[in-house]
């Protein structure tokens, strides 16, 4: 009675150190995992830290600004002069739509080798 | 047969069992004293372990301190002004190097501008944390990894970086080492609260809410563009400028030149690289005409139809106060301005009485320190009491000096109905302000003052400019003063200010230039301030203009309109 008692005591004794110690490992691994990225984290916020700075640099008006003066004459490029702004009211109004139907006609006519313009010349 | 029972003498070993028991107890005594002893053993350990304290302090500072971030600094459409980038340090643990001249032959190979005296001294010793070299390359970085010196360690850390250099630089400021704010906005903050956060560990390695400022960048590279060419164009030795939203006081944008990189923290203590704006007082001539004419009317006093007789200079004592441009006629209220009278000036300004000027001047907050966030602040100084010649001189700008954001408020105040915001370096909305509006003047003397400025755009000492910014309906004040040098009045030395606003037909803006001792440009060129101030700002408006979203206007009819009833 005593010996079985004794025996399966010595059993979960036994298991739960297995037991331990493995969770002990495990730990331990998670942690190195963990510290592993955090590392990574850190050098990739740094990295960002410094694309962001770079992003922000190249975005500057006082770095955008000599760049174009540089390229000014070969684009033909020129400051607005106030006089070519203008309002909407004084822009004309948009000129009627082009007749689709006959643009169609002559499109088919001369897919089908009929230029109008000869029939016209022969008439 | 009989049972006999016979009393067996049992032979009872009393003192054995009593013996064998007083073994036990002994035993278990003993027992118990190992065990106390032993949880004594681990008990103790336990709180020994408890109490040691983890030097976390490196040279005097917590680690948090040094790693700490600050919040990026925005401008007002969100462009980064201000970022921290993350940089590693090297840095020693002078115990564990075991062969201290291996370290430095090894280290000075890989980074040769450091000196060896200085560098074996550092890393001899028995201390537990030295700095070698802080803010390195990540290049360097890898390159000292790879010399594989025991004792030898990186710590990243926050370093402030300014993407546009000198661009914003006395607005931003700088940051020291250990990226403390030490001048500008960024000295503003920590009072305000990131040093508390530093302090509480909080600030680290996290991401803080980002400060949008008010400057707009584009504007502020197109006022510093044009300043720093008025450097050359007119031989200036400074020049500086502030454009305020009128209606919200916002700061859009400043500039003082010389100015620093902020990012070389050292440059900004080179002399003459304070901030002309809010650090700098200066007399600011006759665009203290605006003011005592935005008095005189809005006393009522004064009309905007009421003529001056400035034939004869104004007598005082000894002194004779005469016209520079003289006319010598009896000029109207508009004339006075637009030819910029002293003699017409003193009229009016004695038709309001010295004393309402006095109080005026107090009421447009002339003698108030700036409220600006801005650290780097000074006083005005305006005479407590106005004699009848202090007063004389005070009325066309001689004899106090305010900084050039004094008067860039009041010119916002009074084109924008007369309410008065103080200026803000942080983005405020229309609400916000509405909710500090402090009227100064009426709406119908802002009125007045509008077509006055205009009107001296037009016609009078702002020609020059309004020919720069055609079309958007500029108007503003001239002001040449003879700088003060060694108690005198230097001849050939002026500061040449102008106070603008546009555009007048619904002012948004407001600014006032500096140009600091200016030389002709050339032969048929002047020296006034409308040929330099002003064809500064000209240029600068006709630049950002329509990046604020100012349509160019070229109707007489606009003009026309700003004129009052009464002079129809």
């Amino acid at each position: 009675m005593i010996k079985t008692l004794n025996i399966v005591l010595t059993g979960t004794a036994l298991l739960a150190l297995i037991g331990v110690y493995a969770l002990k490992y495990s730990v331990e691994e998670t942690a190195s995992a963990k510290f592993e990225l955090q590392a990574t984290i850190e050098r990739q916020e740094a990295d960002l830290s410094l694309l962001k700075a770079d992003w922000s640099y190249l975005n500057q008006p006082a770095h955008v600004a000599p760049i174009v003066a540089r390229h000014q004459e070969a684009l033909g490029l020129q400051p607005i002069a106030p006089a070519q702004f203008v309002t909407l009211d004084t822009l004309p109004m948009r000129p009627a739509a082009p007749d689709t139907d006959a643009l169609n006609a002559l499109f088919e006519s001369l897919d089908a080798g009929v230029d109008p313009a000869d029939q016209m010349i022969g008439e | 047969m009989a049972m006999i029972t016979e009393p067996t003498p049992t032979i009872t070993l009393e003192g054995a069992r009593i013996s064998r028991g007083n073994l036990t107890k002994a035993r278990i005594r003993w027992v118990i004293l190992a065990l106390i002893i032993m949880f004594g053993i681990v008990g103790g350990r336990l709180i020994q372990l408890g109490s040691v304290v983890a030097d976390s302090t490196i040279e005097g500072q917590t680690r948090d301190v040094i790693t700490a971030t600050r919040p990026a600094i925005l401008d007002r459409n969100g462009l980064e002004m201000a970022v921290d980038i993350r940089v590693p340090s090297l840095y020693a643990e002078p115990r564990r190097i075991i062969d201290v001249d291996e370290a430095v032959e090894k280290l000075s190979e890989v980074m040769p501008e450091i000196n060896r005296d200085w560098l074996r001294k550092r890393l001899t010793g028995d201390k537990g944390f030295v700095w070698v070299k802080r803010e390195l390359t990540p290049a360097l970085q890898e390159r000292i990894l790879r010399l594989g010196i025991p004792g030898l360690d990186f710590l990243t850390e926050s370093k402030r970086f300014y993407p546009a250099g000198p661009e914003a630089a006395h607005v931003l400021g700088a940051v020291n080492i250990d990226n403390q704010g030490i001048a500008g906005i960024e000295r503003h903050m920590d009072t305000e609260d990131v040093a508390l956060l530093q302090s509480i560990g909080l600030a680290r390695g996290q991401e803080l809410t980002p400060v949008e400022l008010s400057i707009d960048l584009r504007v502020q590279h197109a006022m510093r563009e044009q300043l720093v060419d008025s450097l050359t164009r007119y031989q200036a030795v400074a020049a500086a400028g502030v454009m305020l939203d009128i209606r919200t006081g916002e700061v859009i944008a400043m500039a003082s030149l010389p100015d620093f990189d902020p990012n070389d923290p050292a440059t900004a203590l080179l002399e003459g690289r304070m901030n002309r704006i809010t650090a700098g007082k200066f007399e600011l001539g006759s665009t203290m005409k605006t003011v005592t004419l935005a008095g005189a009317l809005d006393s009522g006093k004064v009309k905007i139809t009421d003529t001056f007789d400035a034939r004869f200079g104004v007598r005082f004592g000894r002194f004779t106060i005469d016209d520079f441009h003289g006319k010598h006629r009896i000029l109207t209220l508009p004339e006075v301005y637009k030819y910029s009278s002293n003699i017409g000036t003193i009229h009016i300004m004695q038709a309001l009485g010295k004393d309402d000027f006095r109080a005026f001047l107090t009421r447009i907050g002339f003698d108030a320190p700036l409220a600006l966030e801005l650290p780097e602040k000074t006083r005005s100084n305006v005479p407590a009491k106005f004699s009848e010649i202090v007063a004389a001189t005070a009325s066309f700008g001689h004899g106090l000096s305010i900084t050039p954001m004094h008067m860039a408020s009041a010119m916002a105040a009074f084109v924008n109905d007369g309410n008065y915001v103080q200026p803000t370096m942080y983005k405020r909305s229309l609400e916000e302000a509405r909710a500090m509006y402090v009227p100064i003047i009426k709406p119908e003397t802002s009125h007045y003052m509008r077509y006055l400025m205009r009107l001296n755009a037009l016609e009078g000492s702002g020609s020059r400019m309004n020919k720069m910014a055609d079309g958007y309906r500029t108007g503003g004040k001239t002001g040449t003063a003879e700088k003060v040098v060694e108690g005198r009045y230097a001849v050939g030395k002026n500061l040449n200010v102008f106070a603008s606003a546009f555009p007048m037909d619904n002012p948004r803006y407001a600014m006032v230039i500096l140009v600091d001792e200016p030389k002709r440009e050339n032969e048929q060129s002047g020296t006034t301030a409308g040929w330099n101030a002003g064809e500064v700002t000209g240029r600068i408006v006709a630049q950002v203009a329509p990046m604020l979203g100012i349509a160019p206007d070229f109707s007489e009819m606009t003009d026309a309109a700003l004129l009052p009833v009464e002079l129809r």
